[in-house]
Parts: structure tokens; C-alpha cells; sequence
């Protein structure tokens, strides 16, 4: 899928969402994933993703990062994830995901990343 | 005409350590007590189902209790806790259940928990093997570190949230979104005590060097565990068991961490076989 297919798919999937906007004023933060050949900056305002910077320069900021093999995005990805590809917890604790960055936010953000995280599962990968 | 569930809560006062604590308790059925201890920071509405199972319930009076300072089990009433930092030991959780069944004057209990309630069972066959009929430690091993982190209670974010969401993953995709956001909202009501309980289930409880003097033929023990569960993986509890002689190990397909609340079907499977298990070996 095109890295700027694969964004505009993303927000409408994240902007769209029930459970994120049952919820979503505050949910402010920026955040990359880090899928090798495909690194995204989200940046989140109020519950809407605000941008999606599908070409990060090397000093867009962001609050924190995810940081995964390819082959663990793409499991990430799966309809219904195998154990141990079915969360952040579970791939930083078990698999090669890494949590960088100011995790505090994530923290502050937890209920409704996760929600939005689960979306990959829908929408896919960029690679 | 109201539409009443057959489960009944009650209190019950007991000393342990010198703590006055008054123990919220939900009960249904009769014959074989079963004793049930819900996972950390939680309380016991995750055994809902279970509680209102038929089948089970008629021939095994359940029951599952709110450990102190969870749920509607206030922290000890006789002491000034909010000035000490919550630190839940070994020690103190083996004398809490043990004066629970003592209260109660069950004789001959099942005692079956989950995750910190999974290792506590452990820590009963080892140290209380003739007060229990048998065990069943559920999503438990010998040592489970790594999750007694500042993170779920740190004051710049909404530790409610934090726990809650921090543990959503310990359930399996495939369990029911009813199921894993009620078991969710459970979480958002116990984070005050997350990280004490957590005290126990990574630091305190380490039976690593014990396991092999669990005496399985005064207390058969019977771990279960989910796929899904990344913090206690099967491999985990399959090795557990494989230290305790005579120990036996049921590995859940398709399921995680909180099994008996967030997919109650799913469990009910693997409890019937542990407990047909118990029942032969203690006929």
C-alpha cells in the first residue's frame, strides 16, 4: 500500500472511530512509528489526527516512538494478531518492539492509543 | 417480578497481622467450597459468570471474596494506612486467605486464583497443603518479574487509564469486547492498590528454589493458563508445573491473562477439566 494512501486511510479510520471520540478531547500527543523502510510522525490534537508527516526530517519532533521490525508491524497487522503480536505490552515484553522516547505521554494517552493502535488491524500496514 | 440473581454478598471481620478487615465476599451454590481470588488491582466481579454457572454452582458453592483494600474490602480499619506506601507480601496475603477460610469455616476448600491470585496459590500448596482441598493457579508461575512499575501510579497521569489500558493487552483479541471493557472498567477502579499488589507478583513471591517441595498427593495443584498471556506465557507455567512433582499444567487456547472475565465460555471448558481432575484425585 502507498505510504500516502496508507496515512489517509489511517486518520479517516482514527477520526471515525466511537470509542476514541467517546473520549477524545486531550488526546493531544505525537507520536512515530518506526516500521524500517516506513517511518510516520501522528500528531493528535483533540482527538483528531491534526497531521500525518509520512517523510519525517531528522528533527521533527515527536513525544515518543514505536520501533519494530517490518515483520512485526505486518503481525501487528493481522485481522486477529498471534499472541504475543497483539499489543504494545505484549511486543515490548516478549518481541522486538521498543518504546522510546517521552513514554510519560503515552502514558497520559494510553486508553485512547490503544484503541487507535488496534486500527492497524483494519487498515494495515505501509509495508 | 425482579429479576434477582441467586449470588448473595455478605461481610465478614477478620484480624490478620493486627489489621481489622471487614471482607466483602459474593456466594452462590452448594457442596465443595471454591474459593476464588481475582487478579490485581481488581476485584470480584470477575468471576461474574462463574458465580452464576448451574452447573458448577451445584456442586460447588463458590466464592469470591474482595482482598483488602479492593473492591468493597475497605484498606484495615484500625490503622492510619494512607501513611504508609501499600507493599502487599507473601507473608500477609497467605495469612489474609487462610483467615478468610478460617471465618467462614470452610472445610476442605478449593482455592483457584488468577495471575498475583494464581501465584498465591502456590504459595498455599507450599505452605498450607492440608488446608486445601487442592489448588488451581490460574495465568501463575514461579516468578513473574517486571511489572512492579512506578508507571501505574505516577501522579501525572490518569492511573485509572493507565492500569486499565496498561493490562488491555493481557487479553486475547478473539474474547468478547463486552467482556474485556467490563473487565476494562474493573481495572479503571482498583489502580490505588495496582502497583502494591504488583509488589507480591514480581518481587515478593519467588518459589524458583520451592517448587519441588510442594507436596501434590496432600494438595494436587493444577496450573492453567492462556496463549495470550505475555506476562506469565504458557512456557512459564509449563515450567512451573514441570518443577512441582505430580504438578499438572492445562494450557488454554485463544485466551489471556484475566481467562474466567474476559471470555467466560472459553474458561469454563478448562475449569470443568481441572476440576474433574481434583475430583478424582481427592475421591
Amino acid at each position: 500500500m502507498d505510504l500516502r494512501d496508507w496515512a489517509v486511510k489511517f486518520s479517516e479510520a482514527s477520526d471515525g472511530d466511537a470509542t476514541i471520540g467517546a473520549m477524545a478531547r486531550y488526546f493531544t500527543c505525537s507520536y512515530l512509528l518506526d516500521m524500517g523502510d516506513a517511518k510516520i510522525i501522528v500528531e493528535m490534537v483533540d482527538g483528531k489526527v491534526y497531521r500525518m508527516n509520512i517523510a519525517p526530517a531528522p528533527m521533527d519532533p515527536y513525544d515518543f516512538a514505536l520501533r519494530a521490525s517490518p515483520q512485526t508491524w505486518r503481525e501487528f497487522a493481522r485481522p486477529v494478531p498471534a499472541p504475543m503480536y497483539h499489543g504494545i505490552w505484549a511486543a515490548s515484553f516478549r518481541k522486538d518492539l521498543r518504546l522510546e522516547g517521552n513514554t510519560l505521554v503515552l502514558m497520559q494517552n494510553l486508553r485512547n492509543f490503544t484503541i487507535q493502535f488496534e486500527l492497524l488491524r483494519k487498515v494495515g500496514v505501509p509495508i | 417480578m425482579a429479576k434477582h440473581s441467586p449470588v448473595i454478598g455478605r461481610y465478614v471481620t477478620i484480624d490478620v497481622d493486627g489489621c481489622e478487615y471487614k471482607v466483602f465476599y459474593l456466594q452462590n451454590g452448594q457442596g465443595v467450597p471454591l474459593v476464588c481470588q481475582h487478579t490485581a488491582g481488581c476485584h470480584n466481579h470477575q468471576w461474574r459468570d462463574l458465580l452464576e454457572d448451574g452447573e458448577i454452582t451445584s456442586h460447588y458453592n463458590v466464592i469470591a471474596y474482595d482482598l483488602a483494600r479492593h473492591g468493597k474490602s475497605d484498606p484495615p480499619l484500625n490503622k492510619e494506612w494512607w501513611k504508609e506506601e501499600y507493599r502487599l507480601t507473601a507473608d500477609h496475603y497467605v495469612k489474609f486467605i487462610i483467615a478468610f477460610c478460617d471465618a467462614l469455616e470452610l472445610k476442605d476448600p478449593i482455592f483457584m486464583g488468577s495471575s498475583f491470585g494464581g501465584n498465591v496459590a502456590l504459595q498455599l500448596a507450599l505452605r498450607h497443603p492440608d488446608r486445601f482441598r487442592a489448588v488451581i493457579p490460574v495465568e501463575a508461575a514461579a516468578h513473574a518479574p517486571g511489572f512492579f512499575l512506578d508507571v501505574w501510579r505516577h501522579p501525572h497521569a490518569n492511573a485509572a487509564q493507565v492500569c486499565a489500558s496498561g493490562v488491555w493487552d493481557l487479553m486475547a483479541p478473539q474474547s468478547p469486547d463486552k467482556d474485556r471493557w467490563l473487565t476494562w472498567h474493573y481495572y479503571t477502579q482498583g489502580s490505588e492498590a495496582f502497583k502494591g499488589d504488583l509488589y507480591f507478583y514480581s518481587v515478593d513471591h519467588d518459589m524458583r528454589d520451592s517448587l519441588g517441595k510442594i507436596d501434590t498427593r496432600r494438595c494436587p495443584v493444577i496450573m492453567m493458563t492462556g496463549t495470550y498471556d505475555y506476562l506469565t506465557p504458557p512456557s512459564a507455567t509449563e515450567a512451573t508445573a514441570g518443577g512441582i512433582p505430580g504438578g499438572i499444567y492445562i494450557e488454554m487456547e485463544d485466551i489471556g491473562h484475566f481467562p474466567m472475565s474476559e471470555n467466560y465460555p472459553v474458561f469454563r471448558v478448562y475449569l470443568k477439566e481441572a476440576l474433574r481432575i481434583i475430583s478424582e484425585r481427592t475421591a
